[in-house]
């Protein structure tokens, strides 16, 4: 077997035993009210199980890491697959340091979930090891990327933790304006990361099917030579069946999909954008299948999400979520700013001759960094811990998965190569 | 309105004052049960003042924290704006009035006519930052110094509200008869010191501390922020940064404007990675994937003749510019930031030849960009009387030069000599075959192409640059200060986080009744378990979590 090989099943098996681990989880903390038992024995015994078999899984994805690196002689977080496996396995470290502090199992439900979905995220790109281009090589690379993602492992638990305290404190029986206003904040939540659930499932789905779907579209593009525009037919291939086609386009073949063989719906023509049209399409995916996905689940538990998942938490102390909440984020904050600020600017300085040059990546990690600025700042006042900071530890982990990928998507710049 | 700030200790307190500055005493809100607000351990602050003049509301309004955070949520929400669509800087040659609406349509149109297109550059963003500048020096001011004044004069002693109204409390008895006050407390000393506590005792009286250095914190990141920011202003100054972009012709030595240096780029080189270094996928594409740009500098210093063709150049370093190795020398920066094949002759070794005699003169070097203006070569001598860079004929046939760059050169000679008229006559010479066939140099040559002949031996008397590298030049002299306010920053972020300031106080009142309050700037699970472990070996069990105040706060 190839070094790549052994790296490759050493990441499918981190990922088989983080999704064993969770299922522990479940058992650990849904199985204290089952009968004939000692609720905190059951808890400590099968919390440990779960935590040992998440750490035999980094143990093993740290495998992957290593010998991947060998592997490719580069440390892998050059590219889009490599940097989300790294993110993913960082917030299983993360994890178990805050378990480590404060012994909290249950963290893991929540924890193990946003790693699990990171990694299969990561499997939609290609994994092929790829040579670096000049830009690249850098021990920069590797001090900056992995520095960076060891922040957001941090904000990515103090996340979990928030949404484990809003869980743990809605009161679904109150009819008041601040609690719904709380419960439908929570499906949201919910709903969203059954989106990337759902994304990541048509994705993988489709690429196993191999479908494929493809279209052209005259576009005016600059000359290099003359300066001057001129039309040029451009390809697009859908690996998604397509609803939306790109503006103006012309099918030149469609595998069928259900019957269908012809798109429903043409982009609008203000989308100009790179693959907008593409884009468009995979995003209408991912809105439709996480929609169906969660109505499956509220049609079989006949209650909001949240109200089934708080039925698993109690017993848990509220406060000591809080406060995991903002220890995590706490320790997360100087690492982010050390490698996504300061050591970026060390490298853009090394490497594009300026310290700071308002590209859009480099202005969503500021935006990030003022964000928990923020969120730091508020925890020092009245009234801001609890709820009020659970949902910005919430909206911090959009931010963050925002700068990540959101910003590859829609607004590239100069780190576009990262969505290779 | 006038209150009287004395406190029942004795202590006369500034206005504004929270806690008892001595004895911790609630001021303000004395039969409250709720856990006392410690922040800055309840000091008055100079934005306390009453009666403000202007200076003071000026200086309350930047010290609020309120403001600070407003402040701070105000740009990110800018930063945000400014990322919707690329802005004007990372355009080359557009004009962004018509740009943004032939790209984006009216929403294009809306955001450079609201000034988004350059939001970085726009007073009001910088405004922002001058605003969060101040608040940093400002909020730092205002308690900083009460805070060290408060800090380092506390007493032991603490009043019984204090200690009961802090978010730690234990009350109890002494573990065993038998155990005096005075003795419980000497015991615990040891205990404290062990887990690094200093602590300070009155006999039946006790406060512990640790790391009240991590209060600093906060003040020391902002002062990195400040010099980081007083750094990014200093780069506005003359002198301070250069920023240009300089294409170098492959061993042309060419002068980087406005500085005493020159450049050449001894050899450019571009790689690309082999099909075999290429992943399966990306094979069979004809995919081009770059390995290396490298553009071999040297660096020279004029020392005399500096804006004449030929000046005289010093060299005073040499190094491969790569991507992420840029050329450092003294100040100057030199990026590798893009490449272009410009094939041209840089200089031609001729030889001129006597047809009659078939005596050959020479070789002599012909350059393409600065050529000299008269060659010697045995009986004769050449005059250049014109040179065209890039020969071209207009509608009326009069020569002339497309561009400065040595694309089609054409060197026209006045050649005296033996076998030639006494004033000279006219050779045109073109070093480019191509150029030869397309003018016919032997027609424009009649008459003297019969006598005399210049022309290379070999393609190795052709010096060809093939490449022109483009560089970024650059200094930036407020670097040092910009990566110093920024280290700065870090240390004091990490002071203040990953360090706690703990104090804990314990008294012992009627020789039985404990009372112990503890506080700590973050982790209060943290200091709960060490005081739980503490009190465990000094004969108290507590769990951690009974350690909690039982009153929620609000």
């Amino acid at each position: 077997m190839s070094l790549e090989q052994w790296s490759e099943n050493a990441l499918l098996l981190a990922f088989i035993l983080y999704n064993i681990s969770f299922i522990v989880y479940v058992i650990a903390i849904a199985g204290k009210k089952w009968s004939n038992r000692d609720p905190i024995v059951h808890v400590r015994r099968w919390g440990r199980v779960a935590v040992t078999m998440t750490v035999i899984g980094l143990a093993s994805q740290i495998t992957y890491f290593i010998t991947r690196w060998l592997a490719a002689g580069h440390v892998p977080t050059s590219n889009m697959f490599e940097f989300m496996t790294f993110l993913s396995m960082a917030i299983v470290a993360a994890f178990i340091i805050l378990f480590w502090i404060y012994r909290l199992s249950a963290l893991g439900l929540f924890a193990m979930p946003v790693s699990i979905i990171l990694i299969s995220y990561a499997a939609v790109f290609p994994k092929e090891v790829q040579p670096l281009i000049p830009a690249l090589k850098s021990y920069w690379l590797y001090i900056h990327v992995t520095t960076a993602a060891l922040g957001e492992s941090f904000f990515a638990i103090g996340f979990a933790a928030g949404l484990m305290y809003l869980l743990r404190t809605i009161d679904y029986t109150s009819k008041t304006k601040e609690s719904r206003k709380d419960s439908r904040g929570i499906e949201f939540t919910l709903y969203a990361i059954i989106v990337v659930i759902g994304f990541v499932l048509v994705s993988n789905g489709f690429k196993s099917t191999d479908y494929s779907a493809e279209f052209t579209q005259e576009v005016q593009q600059k000359d290099e030579q003359s300066g001057q525009l001129v039309p040029v037919t451009k390809t697009t291939v859908y690996t998604l069946p397509a609803f939306v086609q790109p503006a103006n386009s012309k099918v030149v073949h469609m595998d069928s999909f259900l019957g269908m063989d012809q798109p429903l719906l043409s982009a609008p023509s203000w989308m100009k954008g790179i693959d907008s049209g593409k884009k468009l399409n995979t995003v209408i995916w991912s809105l439709l299948s996480g929609l169906i996905l969660y109505w499956i689940l509220r049609l079989i538990v006949r209650r909001p999400l949240g109200a089934i998942i708080q039925k698993t938490m109690g017993g848990i102390d509220a406060d000591d979520l809080d406060e995991i909440s903002y220890r995590a984020i706490a320790i997360g904050y100087p690492i982010f700013a050390l490698g996504a600020l300061i050591f970026a600017m060390i490298w853009a300085h090394e490497a594009w001759g300026r310290f700071w040059g308002w590209d859009p990546k480099e202005t969503w990690a500021l935006i990030t960094f003022l964000f928990y600025t923020v969120y730091l700042h508020l925890r020092l006042s009245r009234g801001w811990q609890g709820n009020k900071s659970s949902w910005l530890s919430v909206l911090g982990f959009i931010v963050v998965m925002f700068t990540l990928i959101g910003v590859n998507l829609i607004v590239a710049g100069l780190h576009s190569y990262a969505g290779v | 309105m006038l209150h009287n700030t004395k406190c029942e200790c004795g202590h006369q307190n500034p206005v504004g004052t929270v806690l008892c500055e001595s004895c911790g005493k609630p001021l303000d809100d004395e039969f409250g049960t709720a856990p006392l607000e410690m922040r800055y351990d309840g000091i008055a602050r100079r934005s306390q003042r009453e009666n403000p003049a202007l200076i003071d509301r000026v200086w309350r309004f930047f010290s609020s924290v309120k403001v600070a955070i407003i402040l701070i949520f105000l740009t990110l929400c800018a930063s945000i704006m400014g990322t919707i669509y690329p802005q004007e800087n990372t355009f080359l040659n557009v004009d962004p009035s018509v740009y943004y609406e032939a790209t984006y349509g009216f929403s294009g149109k809306l955001y450079y006519l609201l000034g988004l297109s350059d939001t970085y550059g726009s007073w009001w963003y910088k405004l922002l930052l001058i605003m969060i500048g101040s608040s940093l020096i400002i909020c730092s001011l205002d308690r900083v110094l009460p805070l060290y004044r408060a800090l380092s004069k506390q007493q032991i002693r603490k009043h019984m509200s204090f200690l009961v109204r802090q978010r730690v409390v234990y009350q109890g008895q002494l573990p065993a008869t038998g155990i005096t006050a005075v003795s419980f407390i000497d015991g615990l000393v040891p205990l404290l010191k062990k887990r690094g506590y200093r602590v300070h005792s009155d006999g039946t009286a006790l406060l512990a501390e640790k790391h009240r250095f991590s209060r600093w914190g906060p003040y020391i990141n902002h002062i990195g922020l400040i010099i980081f920011l007083l750094a990014v202003l200093m780069r506005g100054l003359p002198g301070w940064s250069m920023d240009q972009y300089t294409g170098f012709l492959e061993g042309v030595p060419t002068q980087i404007e406005n500085t005493p240096y020159y450049l050449e780029n001894e050899k450019f080189t571009v790689e690309y990675y082999t099909e075999e270094e290429l992943p399966e996928e990306f094979r069979g594409q004809g995919r081009a994937v770059p390995k290396l740009f490298q553009t071999k500098a040297i660096l020279y210093e004029c020392t005399a003749d500096c804006s004449s063709d030929k000046p005289d150049l010093k060299q005073v370093h040499q190094q491969n510019i790569e991507v992420n190795k840029p050329l450092k020398y003294k100040d100057l920066l030199a990026y590798q930031f893009d490449f272009r094949q410009t094939i041209q002759i840089r200089a031609v070794n001729v030889s001129l030849t006597d047809k009659m005699s078939n005596q050959t003169y020479g070789p002599f070097e012909l350059n393409t960009i600065t050529p000299d203006e008269t060659y010697v070569e045995g009986p004769y001598v050449l005059t250049l009387k014109d040179y065209y860079p890039e020969f071209a004929l207009n509608d009326k046939g009069v020569p002339f030069t497309n561009s400065k760059s040595p694309l089609a050169p054409a060197f026209i000679f006045v050649i005296q000599g033996p076998g030639l008229a006494e004033d000279g006559e006219v050779f045109i010479y073109f070093p480019r075959d191509v150029d030869k066939q397309r003018f016919s140099q032997d027609k424009l040559n009649a008459g003297i192409v019969d006598k005399i002949d210049i022309g290379v031996g070999s393609m190795q008397d052709v010096s060809i640059s093939r490449f022109t590298s483009y560089l970024n030049i650059r200094t930036d002299r407020a670097l040092p200060y910009i990566f110093f306010g920024g280290i700065i920053f870090m240390i004091g972020v990490i002071m203040g986080i990953y360090w706690q300031h703990r104090r804990i106080w314990i008294r012992i009142d009627d020789e039985n009744e404990i009372t112990i309050g503890a506080h700590t700037s973050k982790n209060w699970f943290g200091i709960r378990k060490e005081l739980s472990v503490i009190l465990g070996k000094a004969g108290i069990v507590v769990e951690p979590k009974q350690l909690e105040n039982g009153v929620k706060q609000a």
